[in-house]
């Protein structure tokens, strides 16, 4: 009779266990789509293939977003070009030359606190050390900031996905007879490949959207630039001063940046989940 | 143990032989753990050694100083001799690179490269010699041919080496390491992640081996022992309790303990 019990009331726990989980699940879900569907439903309302075609019109004008596109195309590229090969030189130094060392643990460590610095922290450290230096705003400056975004998470990634690799295939490897630093490049990286490649998708994906470490970095240019030692637009910094107008059309006009920038954002995952699920497939 | 006892007194171990490896007072410690205890042993050349020995007995570390593998691991220490042609391998100045071409490893669980058949076994070629495309693919269907898998995977050496069943990743493994004709093939258990008729498989491919390579195994399974090896060596708790031609030790151990082992009476 007791032994009935017990398993009665292991299922009514179990069931309130499961129901707050599955509460908790909607709750964070629930405001997830509102926000989509905000952006999403506001964006298609203002968006026009002029966006990409016409410069960020002063109010009351009609205009697009296509200088501001373009600032945060060439920035977020050019941190990328400089985040990524520091950072896997950097996360496979740590997870193959110094993994149990003090040197590596410290670099972890230091990393972590990167990865999690506000990043308007790391827009006032580039203020500091390059803008007022160089004495003036910069894309140079703004791609700088983003790259520091950038480099502690594929440092974090490449750490991580060196360390998914069995040690019993370095040891194969290394057992040949081959030196290490070959078998990193030739063997390791192979296999660590999709998981490097989604993370460097992902810190992409991450910076498109930050503000903050632009707003004194890379500041804003109303008119079509390409040159990076001058200030440049960027898509989330023209949002947030169109955001905070006071003006009708260019509400509409920060929308429709949102919607472009989150519809990139999702492609980016999107490519980034696709790479890997088709490691999956090759390798299983 | 009459099975163990026909298995062993079928064939002959041919006692008089040359050694190809040895330890000499080898001591080997894990941080503080003294996990080889003055351990010496002969390894006579082109024939199988057996290493037996219940789990944690430092067989397999054995193995691993053999092409010095261990190093790789902060924490981890050999001294004494270990001598490879009687020269030894422990010397700062013997490359570990060169050891590792004379002295292949096979680890228990396959882990085949990711990349294509054809390339698993090219890899190792590749780093040693400059082949043309024709000779490399003749190295490379020698080497499938000497583990007995060739005829199985001809058709798809471009594929994925991931695509193979987990007996023909361990052959590919082995044809990886005899590509490179070393002296010396370790084996680390290596059927131990393999099922009975794989397990078949590679140890009728260790009897074909043995007239190319010496090969040393470590294994936890006495009858695979007593089937594939020339000699066989007991370990226990780090120290080597007995050594001897494979027939001996399964039929008339000297030591009482070897006895209770292969007897199971514990282990």
């Amino acid at each position: 009779m007791s032994s009935d019990l017990i398993f009665l009331k292991r299922r009514i726990i179990n069931a309130v266990a499961l129901l707050l989980s599955a509460c908790a699940a909607v709750l964070g879900l629930a405001f997830l789509a509102w926000i989509l569907w905000t952006t999403l439903s506001k964006g298609i309302a203002a968006f026009s293939p002029t966006l990409f075609t016409q410069m960020t019109p002063p109010p009351g004008e009609a205009g697009g977003l296509a200088n501001a596109l373009f600032g945060s195309l060439m920035m977020c590229l050019l941190a990328t070009a400089i985040g990524t090969p520091i950072g896997i030189a950097a996360g496979t130094f740590v997870a193959e030359y110094a993994d149990r060392h003090w040197v590596g643990t410290t670099i972890r460590f230091v990393n972590d606190i990167l990865l999690s610095a506000p990043s308007i922290v790391l827009g006032l450290f580039v203020y500091t050390l390059v803008v007022r230096p160089m004495g003036g705003f910069s894309g140079f400056a703004g791609a700088l900031a983003l790259a520091f975004i950038v480099l502690p998470v594929v440092v974090r990634t490449t750490d991580d996905m060196l360390k998914l690799v069995p040690s019993q295939m370095r040891e194969a490897a290394l057992s040949l007879g081959i030196p290490q630093w070959k078998v990193t490049l030739q063997i390791l990286y192979r296999a660590a490949a999709p998981g490097i490649v989604t993370g460097v998708l992902l810190a992409l994906a991450r910076i498109s959207g930050e503000t903050a470490p632009l707003l004194f970095t890379a500041l804003n240019n109303q008119y079509w630039s390409s040159d990076m030692s001058e200030p440049i637009a960027s898509a989330p910094v023209v949002i947030f001063q169109y955001a905070m107008s006071p003006f009708e059309d260019w509400h509409a006009l920060a929308w429709a940046g949102a919607f472009i920038i989150t519809v990139f954002v999702l492609a980016l995952s999107l490519f980034a989940r696709l790479v890997l699920l088709r490691k999956r497939v090759a390798h299983d | 143990m009459t099975e163990l006892r026909t298995a062993v007194a079928a064939r002959d171990a041919g006692p008089t032989t040359t050694t190809k490896m040895a330890v000499r007072r080898l001591n080997f410690h894990y941080g503080n753990f003294h996990a080889i205890k003055d351990v010496s042993l002969d390894i006579p050349e082109k024939r199988v050694t057996a290493m037996i020995g219940p789990s944690g007995c430092g067989k397999s570390t054995l193995l691993r100083v053999f092409n010095r593998i261990y190093s790789i691991y902060p924490g981890q220490k050999a001294s004494g001799e270990a001598l490879l042609d009687g020269e030894n391998i422990l010397d700062a100045r013997y490359s570990v690179n060169r050891l590792r071409a004379k002295v292949g490893m096979v680890f228990q669980k396959p882990v085949p490269f990711p990349m294509s058949i054809h390339d698993n076994i090219a890899y190792g070629i590749k780093h040693y010699e400059r082949l043309n495309k024709a000779e490399m693919a003749e190295r490379v269907e020698q080497a499938l041919r000497q583990a007995a898998l060739w005829d199985e995977v001809k058709d798809k050496l471009k594929q994925s080496a991931n695509g193979l069943s987990g007996g023909q990743q361990q052959r590919l493994c082995i044809a990886r390491a005899i590509a490179l004709k070393p002296d010396v093939l370790l084996l680390d258990e290596p059927t131990s992640a393999l099922d009975p008729i794989a397990t078949g498989r590679i140890e009728q491919l260790i009897a074909e081996l043995r007239n190319d390579f010496t090969i040393v195994i470590v294994t936890h399974n006495m009858q695979q022992a007593a089937r594939c090896s020339d000699f066989t060596a007991f370990m226990y708790l780090g120290e080597l309790i007995e050594h001897g031609v494979t027939e001996q030790i399964f039929t008339q151990p000297k030591v009482q303990r070897t006895e209770d082992y292969i007897t199971g009476r514990f282990g």
